[in-house]
Parts: C-alpha cells; sequence; structure tokens
C-alpha cells in the first residue's frame, strides 16, 4: 500500500512547514515592532498563523497514522524518541529558570535588604492556594493514568471519563493560578523575586494550558475512535507530557512557594 | 563559640571588658544538633575564616557565605566578621560591608547590647584598616522614613 518495501514513513509534500516559517517571522518581527512602536498587530497575526499550521500539520498527522495506516511499529519508535527528547529539552528551559531562581535568592543582594523575599515582599503563603494547586495537578496524574488504563483494557467509556476529569482538573488549576496572579500583592517588576516568580511561574501555566489542550485533542480523538487499545501513541505523549507539567510544579511549589517563602537574612 | 561568653554574661558586675573568653566548656553544654553536626567550634571558626579569606572569592559566594552564618543559632566570632570584610573589600563592596556588620549586630539577639560593643571593639582594628563606618556611624540604625511599614505609604 505504501509502495515502498520499508517500514518508514517517507511523508508527502506539505505547506505547513513553510506557513510556520512565515508564523515564526511574523511572531518575532512582530515582537519586536510591538516593543518598538507599541504595535503588536503582526505579532498577533504571526502566532494566529502559528497556531493554524499547528492544528493543520497535527491533522494531517493524525491522518496518516489513524487512517492511511502509515504509523508502523518504526514510526511509533521514532515518534516516541522524539517526544522523549522534546519534553527534555523542555527539562532544560525550565532548568535555567530555577538557576536563576536559586542563584538570587541564594545570595540576595543589598539592593533586596539581603534578605529572601526581599523587604516589601508578601510572599504567597503555600500552604493556601498553591498548596490546592499541588492537590489539583497530582489529582489529574491519577486521572489520566486512570484514562490510560481504561485504554489498554478497551473500556472506552471510562477513558472518555477520566480524560474529560483530567482536562476538567486542568482547567481548575488554570483558573486558580489566573485568581492567584491577579490577587499577588507583587508584580514581575517587583524586584528579581518578581522576574523569577512569575517568569518560571508563568511559563509553568503556559505549558499546562498546551498539556491541557494536547488531552482535550486527545479526547475529541477518542471520540471520533481514533484510539485503539494497543496503538494510541498520542495519548501517550499526552499523559507524558501531563506527567512532565505536574512534575516541574512539584518543584516550583517546593523551591518557589515553599522554601522560598521562608524568610531569611544576613 | 560565643555561647561561653553569653553563659559568663549572665552573671551581673562582670564588667564586658574584663571578658576572659575561654572555650573549654563550650562542648560540655547541651545543644539540639542532629547527628550530623560533629565539627567542633574551632573547626567550625577555621572553615568560615578559610572560606571568607580565599582570594578569588566573589559577590555572590560572600553573600551565600554570610546567609549560611547567619543560619546558625550563634554570634560568628570577630576573626570570621574580618575575614568576611575583607572579601567585601576584595570585591570593591563597600555595602555589603556595611550590612556585615548589621547583620551581626542583629544576630545579637537580645543581648545586643552586651556583645555588639564588644564585637565593634574586637573588629575596630580591621574597620580602621579597611575604612569601613559602622551603621551607626552613617545614621542607618535609625529609621530613614519614619514608617513602620513598607505597606503605610497613603
Amino acid at each position: 500500500m505504501t509502495g515502498h518495501f520499508h517500514p518508514y514513513h517517507l511523508v508527502d509534500q506539505s505547506p505547513w512547514p513553510l506557513t510556520a516559517a512565515i508564523g515564526a517571522f511574523g511572531l518575532t518581527a512582530g515582537l519586536v515592532k510591538g516593543f518598538h512602536n507599541s504595535n503588536f498587530n503582526l505579532c498577533f497575526i504571526g502566532l494566529f498563523i502559528i497556531i493554524l499550521t499547528m492544528f493543520q500539520w497535527w491533522r494531517d498527522v493524525s491522518r496518516e497514522g489513524t487512517l492511511q495506516g502509515l504509523h508502523t511499529n518504526a514510526v511509533e519508535f521514532g515518534l516516541r524518541w522524539g517526544m522523549i527528547l522534546f519534553i527534555l529539552s523542555e527539562v532544560l528551559f525550565f532548568f535555567s529558570f530555577f538557576w536563576a531562581f536559586f542563584h538570587s535568592s541564594l545570595s540576595p543582594t543589598i539592593e533586596l535588604g539581603s534578605c529572601w523575599p526581599p523587604v516589601g515582599v508578601d510572599a504567597f503563603n503555600p500552604f493556601q492556594v498553591p498548596l490546592l494547586n499541588t492537590a489539583v495537578l497530582l489529582a489529574s496524574g491519577v486521572t489520566v493514568t486512570w484514562a490510560h488504563h481504561s485504554l489498554i483494557e478497551s473500556n472506552f467509556n471510562e477513558t472518555s471519563y477520566a480524560l474529560l476529569l483530567t482536562v476538567m482538573l486542568g482547567i481548575y488549576f488554570t483558573i486558580l493560578q489566573v485568581f492567584e496572579y491577579y490577587q499577588a500583592p507583587f508584580s514581575i517588576a517587583d524586584s528579581v523575586y518578581g522576574s523569577t516568580f512569575f517568569v518560571a511561574t508563568g511559563f509553568h501555566g503556559l505549558h499546562v494550558i498546551i498539556g491541557t489542550t494536547f488531552l482535550l485533542i486527545c479526547l475529541f480523538r477518542h471520540t471520533l475512535n481514533h484510539f485503539s487499545s494497543n496503538h494510541h501513541f498520542g495519548f501517550e505523549a499526552a499523559a507524558w507530557y501531563w506527567h512532565f507539567v505536574d512534575v516541574v510544579w512539584l518543584f516550583l511549589f517546593v523551591s518557589i512557594y515553599w522554601w522560598g517563602s521562608c524568610l531569611f537574612s544576613m | 563559640m560565643l555561647r561561653n561568653v553569653i553563659t559568663k554574661l549572665s552573671q551581673p558586675a562582670r564588667s564586658l571588658i574584663q571578658q576572659n573568653i575561654s572555650r573549654g566548656a563550650a562542648a560540655s553544654l547541651a545543644r539540639g544538633y542532629s547527628s550530623k553536626a560533629h565539627e567542633t567550634d574551632e573547626e567550625f571558626d577555621r572553615r568560615y575564616e578559610a572560606y571568607f579569606n580565599r582570594p578569588d572569592i566573589d559577590g555572590w559566594e560572600i553573600r551565600k557565605g554570610i546567609n549560611d552564618l547567619c543560619g546558625h543559632d550563634l554570634v560568628p566570632e570577630p576573626q570570621i566578621i574580618s575575614a568576611a570584610l575583607r572579601a567585601c573589600r576584595r570585591v570593591n563592596d563597600y555595602a555589603l560591608a556595611v550590612r556585615v556588620v548589621e547583620a551581626m549586630k542583629n544576630k545579637c539577639g537580645n543581648k545586643e547590647k552586651e556583645i555588639y560593643p564588644w564585637l565593634l571593639q574586637e573588629i575596630r582594628p580591621t574597620l580602621d584598616e579597611l575604612g569601613i563606618n559602622t551603621p551607626e556611624e552613617l545614621g542607618y540604625d535609625k529609621p530613614e522614613l519614619w514608617l513602620e511599614d513598607v505597606h503605610d505609604i497613603h
């Protein structure tokens, strides 16, 4: 059916890499224009093009896999390693923000009052909303695992139910974090405390939104019967990404929210 | 460390300047240490003094060292403080040097009146050599703005 006698997938011609490049250029040049001229229109156009591209590119991937049968074991092997390496690159991305946080908090400068949290900064009580957020993400880890096991056991109704719960928990986390951001007595401009806090938790929140979206797409695909009990790598990739997001949160909670809120000074 | 001095200070009618600091009895005081802390007082002092005496120490490491030092339940020995002040001189951070003196004053806790003047007396040669003013000489022992709380600005 493929016309070749090897198990690999030589993809058809596609316009999406080109549109992705156009979108990326629009996004980056748009940011420059936005910062210089306070006009972010080009930036939004670029972002919109990128989002459309992602939708169409990945729709093509699921068509090639689910409907055209092109995802052989060899191809799935490649996809697995691709996802693993991508998540690894994201780990390194967050590592840099944790480095920045510890650099600043282990040796607070004079300008902060030589203490952490800095003088005048009211840190969040880690055992209020942040602890709830921790519980929400841990619970979502349980529900996504439940969904996976249900899928493996061909219990497709329960898979949908557990996946829906996972997505709802992800949305709940996002709502809680937005609420916290709104309530925060300090902003990103409040010394290096604000910078490290909002950049680290902000990128994490973005990853939660991405992960929730990925899981939601899996839910839709599942209702269209794309997944079988033994071939559902898209779902596994989403679950891996979701666990990664959860682990990053645990590190954020322990280091920035908990350890970083205890006043220590010289 | 100075916990022996503190014990002696609690005896009234002893003038601070006539103290004879001896360290022998320090180890006999009961402390709630974890099993890991098997360092003697002298080793502790030497370790911190050596840390601050490193010729290539940088500002980050000095601040980290002071933070760690202040995390312990003790008033650091004058030689450690002097080593820290000299480290501040090497990295050209005058503000940090003044802050170090202020932090040591804070570490005296509720025995500040007894310990701090003695401490200043002990580090006075280093202060004079490096030209460091104490927080009191700079007026930093009084509030700069007459606000009790950072949120009191209306």
